[in-house]
């Protein structure tokens, strides 16, 4: 094995490592804040699992957008909404509870053994990419080329999203102004 | 391409998506339940971006930002009702939630 | 034109029924009256168009079959929508129709007043189209149905107070014993399609020689008929639900149970002649039955104090002279004295229906006497419906009496058996028949006539009653005049072509000594009859206890067939039912519930279980797609 590939390897790995934790403290924590900070970590670690597969813009807005202004949006509700913690799972395991962690290592378990099956055959080939494959040029040009439609309805449903947020807000506070008056 | 070959990538993905379904049927806090929808959200993006470097294309890069902005858009809205639901002084659970329809 | 007639003869009355059962209260109820009469008019004017019809046609071609349509096809035969227009259908049609429609009229006059008018009519009416429909059908599967709507106008008609606990029961019982006689019928007609495979009467008939040559088959089908015969004609042993028929208003006494259904059966036999002639043995079994019941009837009927049970045991005997007759292959007579019957037996029972209504209700003849005063018309009928009954020279019944008894003699030695019962009943016939007329209409007026006649002054009663009563009269006196033995008889003449008899006609000779024969015993039983019953001074003599319990068939039935038959019902009631059918409703229901609680506990209504479903849903069906592949 190369130096260089032995390098990505190390990478890879600790990155898996983040990530897989990150997603594990995230649905353990009790407290909102830290499954949020969780959450962040496990952001950044896909953006360089992103970056190690030559996406690099996306990788880019990824940090940006995600964990930049999404996470920094929950953490703002968070704080507004007070960490007051889950109610404690009282009693034993419930249905809900042992259907949940059934479903969930079900449905691993088969994503696992579909990749498995297919890993030696299609999964395999992998094709040579160039240097520009992933940047925001590439990126930007398919994004006014062959996937234009998909470029508008993305703005459309921000801009939907946007509104729906002020709406929702405003609608809050004129209720409250009636009810202090 | 060097490192770990796709298989693994997607292996981390089918983890991540597991573990935000998981948390998702699991937790109780509305707060905690949308972090683990994001969770799931990303591992389906690693798993676009991977295949879109298997095929050499860039439509899994779109799409994946696609997701990112879909997400933000539902996590707007998602986190608005919870601040409702904050305002109202309804207890932040689920359970509790679904019983309010009726 | 034939079969113009004969459709409109058959569907007027229906029609008629429908109109009264829907238009409900629209029709005032002597509109309905008048409706269920015209309808049954148009039947009789369509049947005599028939007959006119008919008769223009050479003797070989006077049967007509008209189709409405094919109903059930096969490759051997079809059972179609069709009607049989010939001789013997022809005289059927004119009686029920010409009878019924007097009767109906009758009834316009004796049920007025009455709550439910209107479906006494409707009921008239059905029972009016289901005779048509008997009588006119061109295969035994329509003659059934036709068999099964007159039992069920019925047990209605009989029922028609249903009020009354007594009416009720006895319709049931009629509808009981006629179901027996029925299903037996079916037997024999399911027996006959697996044989010839049709019920058509003409493909079935001209069969009946190859039939013949199974004895056992032959046996069972005329046996089936017959049984269905004896019960719709009430003989021996199927009987006992007529006297109790009575329950039910008198016209319809006087239309269903003496002129036209309880005649069904006579028809039955002679229609079905062919095959009953390869049967012989149930030939002589219908004769002998018939003999059986002439006699019983007859010696029951000296004890009975209803006037109508003494007329509805008259009516039994009688047909036992026609079944007598068909038993013997008589069958121009048995038709003949079908027809002279439906004359004077209307008459008869719709005299004694005026007398019951002027003593407003009263049924009991000890209770009445010396009538002949205050209803001298209506005595003068019922002397002439009683001399007809009775066989008295120059009315109807004489000439169809004798025509019987003579063929009866001239058949050999069971025929001379038979006849001995038959003159017998003679007597038996003139001294009950005389019984009745003295105890109602002679001597000294009884107290609950006096009491009640006062209301009546005046006309005996309402025109529509008297005027149809008249005109039976005239019907009873005339009637026979259409065949006189040995001197003409187009009425035999214009059957043989249907139902050639089996029985040579006897020679002039012959027959006027035993006309004269019968006519002397029958005047022996009228003097009987008046020196015991005419000055009422003396007690009636007492009855024997057998003649009371009308032989004990009545008991007998009760003792073989009822009783077992409820405690079977109650056995198994304990022993099957409680413990399985009723538990088991018990079961179900608990068990419904159950299931049904264990499936709300799906439905919570919190989201995590339905996102937990979903999820478990999406892996087994990534298994099942795994699988596959």
């Amino acid at each position: 094995m190369s130096a260089g590939n032995l390098l990505v390897w190390v990478i890879w790995v600790a990155t898996a490592i983040i990530c897989v934790g990150s997603a594990l403290a995230v649905v353990i924590f009790r407290n909102p804040l830290f499954s949020a900070l969780a959450l962040i970590g496990n952001l950044v670690s896909l953006a360089v699992f992103y970056l190690l597969l030559s996406a690099e813009f996306v990788a880019a807005a990824q940090v940006l957008v995600y964990a930049g202004a999404v996470m920094v949006m929950f953490l703002f509700v968070i704080a507004y909404v007070g960490w007051e913690t889950d109610v404690a799972w009282s009693g034993g395991p419930s249905w809900q509870t042992l259907g949940g962690i059934t479903a969930g290592a079900a449905i691993l378990a088969e994503l696992l053994v579909v990749i498995a099956l297919k890993a030696g055959g299609q999964l395999s080939q992998v094709q040579d990419v160039g240097q520009a494959f992933g940047s925001p040029r590439s990126i930007g040009r398919v994004f006014v080329s062959n996937h234009l439609l998909a470029f508008e309805v993305i703005s459309i449903v921000l801009l939907v999203a946007a509104v729906g947020g002020v709406v929702l807000g405003v609608q809050k506070r004129r209720a409250e102004q009636e009810r202090s008056t | 391409m060097l490192g770990p070959g796709i298989p693994f990538y997607l292996g981390v993905a089918s983890a991540l998506f597991a573990i935000g379904l998981t948390g998702v049927l699991l937790r109780r806090n509305p707060l905690i339940m949308l972090l683990s929808v994001e969770l799931m959200l990303n591992g389906t993006n690693l798993a676009l971006i991977a295949f879109a470097r298997q095929h050499a294309s860039l439509t899994g890069q779109v799409f994946a930002l696609a997701v990112i902005a879909i997400a933000a858009s539902e996590v707007v809205v998602g986190l608005g009702l919870v601040v409702a639901m904050a305002r109202k002084k309804i207890d932040l659970d689920i359970d509790v939630l679904s019983r309010l329809r009726r | 034109m034939i079969a113009v007639g004969a459709w409109i003869c058959l569907l007027s009355p229906l029609v008629a029924a429908l109109a009264i059962a829907l238009g409900a209260n629209r029709f005032s109820r002597k509109a309905t009256g008048y409706l269920a009469t015209g309808s049954t008019a148009i039947s009789f004017i369509a049947a005599i168009l028939a007959l006119g019809a008919t008769l223009d046609r050479p003797e070989s071609e006077r049967s007509t079959v008209t189709t409405a349509f094919v109903w059930l096809g096969t490759h051997v035969g079809s059972i179609d929508l069709a009607l049989l227009v010939d001789p013997l259908s022809l005289v059927m049609m004119l009686v029920v129709s010409g009878v019924g429609s007097l009767i109906i009229a009758y009834s316009i006059g004796y049920m007025d007043g009455e709550e439910e008018e209107r479906r006494y009519f409707a009921y008239m009416a059905i029972f009016v189209f289901s005779m048509l429909l008997l009588v006119e059908s061109a295969n035994f599967l329509l003659l059934l149905a036709g068999w099964g709507l007159v039992g069920l106008s019925s047990y209605l008609l009989i029922g028609f107070w249903h009020e009354r606990p007594s009416a009720v029961a006895a319709a049931k019982k009629a509808f009981i014993v006629n179901a027996i006689g029925d299903a037996a019928m079916m037997l024999s007609l399911f027996a006959l399609l697996q044989h010839t495979g049709t019920l058509d009467f003409a493909a079935v008939f001209a069969q009946a020689e190859g039939l013949g040559k199974h004895p056992a088959l032959i046996n069972i089908v005329a046996l089936g008929l017959l049984a269905g015969a004896l019960a719709k004609s009430a003989q021996i042993p199927l009987h006992t639900w007529l006297p109790d028929a009575m329950e039910g208003p008198t016209p319809v006494s006087a239309l269903i149970h003496a002129a036209t259904m309880v005649t069904a059966g006579v028809y039955l036999i002679v229609r079905a002649h062919p095959l009953f002639e390869q049967a012989p043995y149930v030939q002589d079994a219908a004769a002998g039955l018939g003999a059986a019941t002439l006699l019983g009837a007859g010696l029951i009927a000296l004890v009975q104090t209803d006037i109508k049970r003494v007329i509805a045991y008259s009516t039994m005997s009688q047909i036992g002279y026609m079944f007598l007759a068909a038993g013997i292959g008589a069958y121009g007579a048995a038709i003949f004295h079908l027809m002279t019957h439906a004359f004077f037996k209307a008459l008869l029972f719709l005299g004694a229906g005026i007398v019951i209504h002027a003593l407003g209700g009263e049924q009991d003849m000890r209770k009445m006497g010396g009538l002949r005063k205050r209803l001298p018309r209506t005595f003068a009928c019922m002397l002439v419906g009683t001399g007809a009954l009775v066989g008295l020279p120059p009315l109807s019944g004489f000439f169809s009496k004798d025509v019987i008894l003579a063929e009866v003699f001239s058949s050999g030695t069971y025929g001379k058996v038979l006849f001995a019962a038959g003159i017998s009943g003679v007597f038996l016939t003139a001294l009950y028949s005389f019984r009745l007329l003295f105890l109602v209409f002679s001597g000294e007026e009884s107290e609950p006539a006096r009491k009640r006649l006062t209301k009546h002054a005046g006309a005996e009663g309402p025109g529509w009653m008297t005027r149809p009563v008249a005109v039976l009269a005239l019907l009873a006196i005339g009637g026979g005049w259409l065949e006189i033995a040995g001197l003409w008889h187009p009425f035999s003449t214009f059957l043989d072509q249907v139902a050639p008899p089996l029985v040579g006609a006897p020679s002039s000779a012959r027959e006027w000594l035993l006309s004269a024969g019968s006519l002397g015993i029958a005047l022996g039983g009228v003097w009987v009859a008046w020196t015991i019953y005419s000055a009422r001074t003396q007690p009636a003599p007492r009855a024997p206890k057998a003649l009371v319990e009308k032989l004990y068939f009545d008991r007998a039935y009760d003792l073989i067939f009822y009783r077992p038959a409820v405690a079977l019902s109650a056995l198994l009631r304990t022993l099957v039912e409680r413990p399985v059918i009723e538990s088991s409703e018990r079961e179900i229901e608990a068990q419904t519930l159950t299931a049904g609680r264990l499936v709300t506990l799906t439905q919570s209504g919190l989201t995590r279980s339905y996102a937990l479903a979903v999820a478990a849903g999406v892996s087994v069906i990534v298994i099942f797609f795994l699988a596959l592949r």
